[in-house]
C-alpha cells in the first residue's frame, strides 16, 4: 500500500513541477538578435547604429491575410535589425478586430490602409476624392484617439471584384454597375463584408445590385469558390498574387466605392515617443520601398509559390539595404 | 504596461445585448444557422449510432474483442477535430459529408464503449437465471442484457450528443456552416453576437442531452426505472453530461 | 540572385519557385513539409506541447483539490457538477474570444479556457472515481484503525485510480484538440498552420499540420495508457 501510495504521490509532484516549470518558461519574454549596422543609401533612410536598444518593447500586429503577414513582418524584421524589441501578433482578425486590439492596448501599431480607416473605422460620410484627401482624413481621424498615421506607401489595395473571363463575356461585364445585367447573382465575400460600405452595403447602395446574396467565405477561399462556380462574383484584393496572369477579370470601380487604400502604419503616440524618432525612421524608410509591383511580386511569391512570409520579407528587406 | 486599464472591460457592455441580438437576427441569420447545426448533428449522431451500437452491444454480449472495440474507439476519441476536419477538407474536398464524417468519427466513441460496457458489465446472474429459464442468446440479449445495459447506452448516446454539438462551431473555420458561422465572424457580429451564438450553442448542447434524458426514461421498463438502475455505476444525471468513459479495464 | 530593379524603385529580388507538387497543390508535398519543418511545424508543436501540459497540469491540481473538497462537503458536488458541465459545453471559438478583453491576446487568455475545459473533465472523473470505491472498503479500513486522512491516501485514492487516469487521458487529448483554436486570439499552436493553410489553400500545410495534431494526440493517449497499466497492475490483475 505504501508503496502504491508514494509512486501515485511521485507521479502527482512530477506532473506539478513540470506545469510550473513550464509556466515559468512560457511568461519570460524572447529577446531579439541584433546585428551591427551601418547607413543605407536612398531617402528615407535608415538610421544607423542601434538606436532600438534598451528601449520597451513593443507589440506588433497584422490583419488576416497573407498581404498583411508580409507587411508585418517587413515591418518588424526591419526595427529588430535597428535594435528594437518586436513581439509580433500574427492574423488577429479584419480590420474591426485588429482595430480593436489597437485601442484596447494589446497592440501598439498594425499596419492599415487609408481608405478603411475612413470608411469603416470612422464611418465618415462623403467619399474622399484622391488618396491625398484619404490620408489627411485618416490622419485626422486617428489623431483625436491618440494614434499617428506613419507616412503611407507608394502601393495601395483596394477591394475588388472578380469573376470569371468567360463570366464577364456572357453578360459584358466591365465595371460593377453592370451587375445588373445579370440579375440575381452570389458574392462571395469575407464575413465583415457584409455589413461595409466597401462590401454589400456600398454595392447595394451606390451600384443598385439589390439582387446579390452574400455568402461569407474566409479569405483565401474565393478563388477556390470562384474557380468551382460556387460562387459568381469574388472579393479580391488588386495586389493578390491570384490575379497575376489574368485568370480572372476584374471588374472596374468608376463611382469608388472602394475607395483609395494606402497602407498606413497606425501607430499610438504613446509608443512613438517612448521609442524615440528612429523608430518611426526606420518604418517610413520601409514603407518608401513598398511599390505595387514589390507588394505584387511577394504576395505572389507567398500564395502561389507558397512561400513564408517572414522568409519572402528578410529576402526584399536584405536586398535594399534595410537590414542592415 | 499603462494602456492595461483600459482592455479591463465586461467584455458584454450591456447583459441584454446577446439576447437581442438572438432576436433581432433569427430571421435573418440565425434561424438559418440552427438548422444547419441540426443538419450536421443529426446526420452525425445517426451515423454514429448506426455503427456504435450494434457493433458495441454484439461484442458486449460476446464478451469478445474487447481490446480492438475499445482501443478503435480510444482512437476516434482522441482524434483532434479540426485535424480531421482539416485533413478531410484537404484530400475530399469541403462537403456536407467530409464535414459529418468528421463528427461522426468524434461520436463514435462513447457510444460505441458504453455499449460494449453496459452490455458487458450485465450481472451474470441475471444473464445465468435467464438462460435457466429458457431463453435462447437473442432472448438474453433482448429481453435482458439491453434493458439492463440502458442507462450505459444512454450515457454514452448523451454524451455524443452534447460533445458533438458543441463542437459544431468549429466547422466553420474550414468553411463549414452553422453556429459557427456568427461565432467565426467577431467581425461583422460584434462579440454580442459571438456570445448570443454561444450560448445558443450551450442551450441546444444541453437540451438534446436532456431530451435523450427524457428518451431513456421513457424507453427504461418500469421494474428497472424503480429500482434506481442509475445505481450500477452510473452517477447521477448531471454527470453523465460528461465525458466519464465508464472505465473499462484495459 | 536575379534582381529586377525599377526606374529609382526598389530592388525586388527573385523569391524562387517552389516544387511542382507545391504549384499544382497536392495534399502531401513531402519535400515542402522537409524543408520547412524547422521554421512552421516544430515551433508550433512545440508551443502546442507546451500549452496542452501547462493546462493539464494546472487544471488536474485543481481538479484534484476541489473533488478532495466536494469529496468532504457533498452538498458541494451537485452545483459543481453543473457548473463544470455547463463550461464543458461552451463552444471553444467562443470562449477563446470571450476573455479576450480581460486578459488580452496572450498564452494567459488560452490557459484560462483550457484549464477550465480540463477542470471540467477532470472533477467529475476524480468524483466518480472517489464515490465508487465500495461502503465495505471504507468500512473495513475504518474497522483497521486508519484514520480519515490515512483512508484517502492509502484506500480511496489507490482505487480511484483507473478513473482519474481515465479522466487524465480524456483531458489530455481534449485539450490537446482544443488548443488548436487559440489560434484565433493569436497564440502559437498547430492551429496555426492548418488556419493559414485553409486561408492561403495551400493544402499539404494544412494536412500535415492536421496530421501532425491527429498523431500528437495519439501518442499521448498510448503514453497515459502505459503510464497507467503501470501504475494501476492491480486493475489488469482483476480481469483474469
Amino acid at each position: 500500500m505504501i508503496h502504491r501510495t508514494s509512486k501515485l504521490g511521485t507521479v502527482l509532484v512530477a506532473c506539478l513541477a513540470l506545469a510550473l516549470t513550464l509556466a515559468a518558461c512560457g511568461s519570460s519574454k524572447k529577446s531579439s538578435s541584433s546585428s551591427s549596422s551601418s547607413s543605407a543609401s536612398g531617402s528615407p533612410s535608415v538610421p544607423s547604429g542601434q538606436p532600438g536598444k534598451g528601449k520597451p518593447a513593443v507589440t506588433l500586429g497584422d490583419k488576416n491575410f497573407p498581404e498583411q503577414f508580409i507587411l508585418g513582418q517587413l515591418y518588424a524584421q526591419a526595427l529588430q535589425a535597428k535594435g528594437f524589441t518586436v513581439n509580433v501578433k500574427k492574423n488577429i482578425g479584419s480590420s474591426e478586430i485588429t482595430d480593436k486590439a489597437l485601442t484596447s492596448g494589446k497592440i501598439d501599431l498594425y499596419p492599415e490602409y487609408t481608405g478603411v480607416i475612413v470608411q469603416e473605422l470612422a464611418h465618415e460620410n462623403g467619399q474622399p476624392k484622391s488618396a491625398d484627401e484619404t490620408y489627411t482624413r485618416a490622419s485626422a481621424y486617428e489623431a483625436k484617439r491618440g494614434f499617428k498615421t506613419l507616412n503611407k506607401t507608394p502601393f495601395f489595395d483596394a477591394d475588388g471584384l472578380a469573376v470569371q473571363p468567360a463570366y464577364a463575356k456572357k453578360f459584358g461585364l466591365k465595371t460593377a454597375g453592370d451587375l445588373t445585367k445579370v440579375g440575381a447573382f452570389t458574392y462571395g465575400a469575407p464575413p465583415e463584408n457584409k455589413t461595409r460600405f466597401q462590401g454589400v452595403v456600398g454595392m447595394k447602395k451606390v451600384y443598385g445590385l439589390k439582387k446579390l446574396k452574400f455568402v461569407p467565405l474566409t479569405i483565401g477561399l474565393q478563388y477556390k469558390a470562384l474557380a468551382s462556380n460556387n460562387i459568381d462574383v469574388a472579393a479580391v484584393f488588386t495586389t493578390d498574387g491570384e490575379l497575376k496572369g489574368g485568370k480572372y477579370t476584374v471588374l472596374t470601380d468608376p463611382k469608388g466605392i472602394f475607395g483609395f487604400q494606402n497602407v498606413t502604419p497606425v501607430v499610438s503616440k504613446k509608443v512613438l515617443a517612448q521609442e524615440g524618432p528612429a523608430f518611426e525612421q526606420t518604418l517610413n524608410a520601409v514603407s518608401a520601398k513598398l511599390t505595387n509591383e514589390a507588394v505584387q511580386t511577394m504576395n505572389a511569391a507567398v500564395v502561389l509559390n507558397k512561400q513564408d512570409p517572414a522568409v519572402v520579407a528578410k529576402a526584399f528587406l536584405s536586398a535594399n539595404g534595410l537590414l542592415k | 504596461m499603462g494602456a492595461r486599464a483600459e482592455g479591463m472591460t465586461l467584455p458584454v457592455g450591456d447583459i441584454s445585448a446577446p439576447f437581442t441580438f438572438l432576436w433581432d437576427q433569427w430571421d435573418s441569420q440565425v434561424r438559418d444557422n440552427v438548422l444547419q447545426q441540426f443538419g450536421y448533428w443529426g446526420a452525425a449522431m445517426a451515423i454514429a449510432s448506426v455503427i456504435g451500437l450494434p457493433v458495441g452491444v454484439w461484442l458486449g454480449h460476446l464478451h469478445r474483442g474487447s481490446f480492438v472495440a475499445i482501443n478503435t474507439s480510444n482512437i476516434g476519441r482522441a482524434l483532434p477535430t479540426l485535424g480531421v476536419l482539416a485533413v478531410g477538407i484537404g484530400v475530399f474536398g469541403l462537403t456536407f459529408l467530409n464535414i459529418v464524417f468528421a463528427f461522426a468519427v468524434l461520436a463514435i466513441p462513447p457510444i460505441l464503449t458504453n455499449a460494449y460496457v453496459g452490455v458487458d458489465s450485465v450481472d451474470p446472474d441475471a444473464v445465468e437465471a435467464a438462460k435457466g429459464m429458457g431463453m435462447r442468446p437473442r432472448e438474453v440479449l433482448v429481453r435482458v442484457e439491453l434493458p439492463l445495459a440502458l442507462p450505459l447506452i444512454f450515457a454514452g448516446l448523451r454524451t455524443s450528443a452534447l460533445f458533438v454539438m458543441a463542437t459544431i462551431p468549429i466547422a466553420a473555420i474550414v468553411g463549414g456552416k452553422g453556429l459557427g458561422e456568427i461565432i467565426n465572424n467577431q467581425a461583422s457580429f460584434r462579440l454580442s453576437g459571438v456570445i448570443g451564438a454561444g450560448i445558443l450553442v450551450i442551450v441546444l448542447a444541453l437540451g438534446v442531452n436532456a431530451l435523450l434524458g427524457v428518451v431513456q426514461r421513457l424507453v427504461t421498463p418500469r421494474g428497472l426505472r424503480l429500482s434506481g438502475a442509475d445505481a450500477r455505476g452510473d452517477a447521477p444525471a448531471a454527470t453523465t453530461v460528461l465525458p466519464t468513459t465508464a472505465t473499462p479495464e484495459q | 540572385m536575379h534582381a529586377m530593379l525599377a526606374a529609382g524603385g526598389p530592388v525586388i529580388p527573385s523569391f524562387g519557385k517552389s516544387s511542382s507538387c507545391v504549384q499544382d497543390n497536392g495534399a502531401f508535398c513531402f519535400d515542402w513539409i522537409r524543408d520547412n519543418w524547422d521554421s512552421t511545424f516544430q515551433p508550433a508543436l512545440i508551443s502546442h506541447l507546451k500549452l496542452t501540459v501547462i493546462a493539464v497540469g494546472i487544471g488536474f491540481v485543481l481538479a484534484l483539490g476541489l473533488a478532495l473538497l466536494a469529496h468532504q462537503r457533498r452538498w458541494l458536488i451537485t452545483p459543481l457538477t453543473l457548473v463544470f458541465a455547463t463550461v464543458f459545453t461552451i463552444p471553444s471559438l467562443a470562449l477563446f474570444q470571450v476573455l479576450v478583453p480581460i486578459s488580452g491576446l496572450t498564452v494567459l487568455t488560452a490557459e484560462i479556457a483550457l484549464v477550465g475545459y480540463t477542470l471540467s473533465i477532470l472533477f467529475a472523473n476524480i468524483i466518480t472515481g472517489l464515490r465508487e470505491v465500495p461502503a465495505e472498503v471504507r468500512d473495513a479500513a475504518r474497522g483497521m484503525g486508519l484514520s480519515d486522512r490515512q483512508i484517502l491516501f492509502r484506500v480511496e485514492l489507490p482505487i480511484a485510480l483507473p478513473a482519474v487516469m481515465a479522466g487524465l487521458r480524456i483531458a489530455t487529448v481534449t485539450v490537446i484538440s482544443l488548443a488548436t483554436i487559440a489560434t484565433v486570439i493569436t497564440v502559437q499552436s498547430l492551429g496555426g498552420p492548418i488556419f493559414e493553410g485553409i486561408q492561403n489553400d495551400f493544402k499539404t500545410k494544412y494536412v500535415a499540420a492536421g496530421l501532425l495534431t491527429v498523431v500528437l494526440a495519439l501518442v499521448a493517449d498510448g503514453l497515459l495508457v502505459i503510464t497507467q497499466r503501470r501504475l494501476t497492475p492491480w486493475a489488469r490483475a482483476r480481469r483474469a
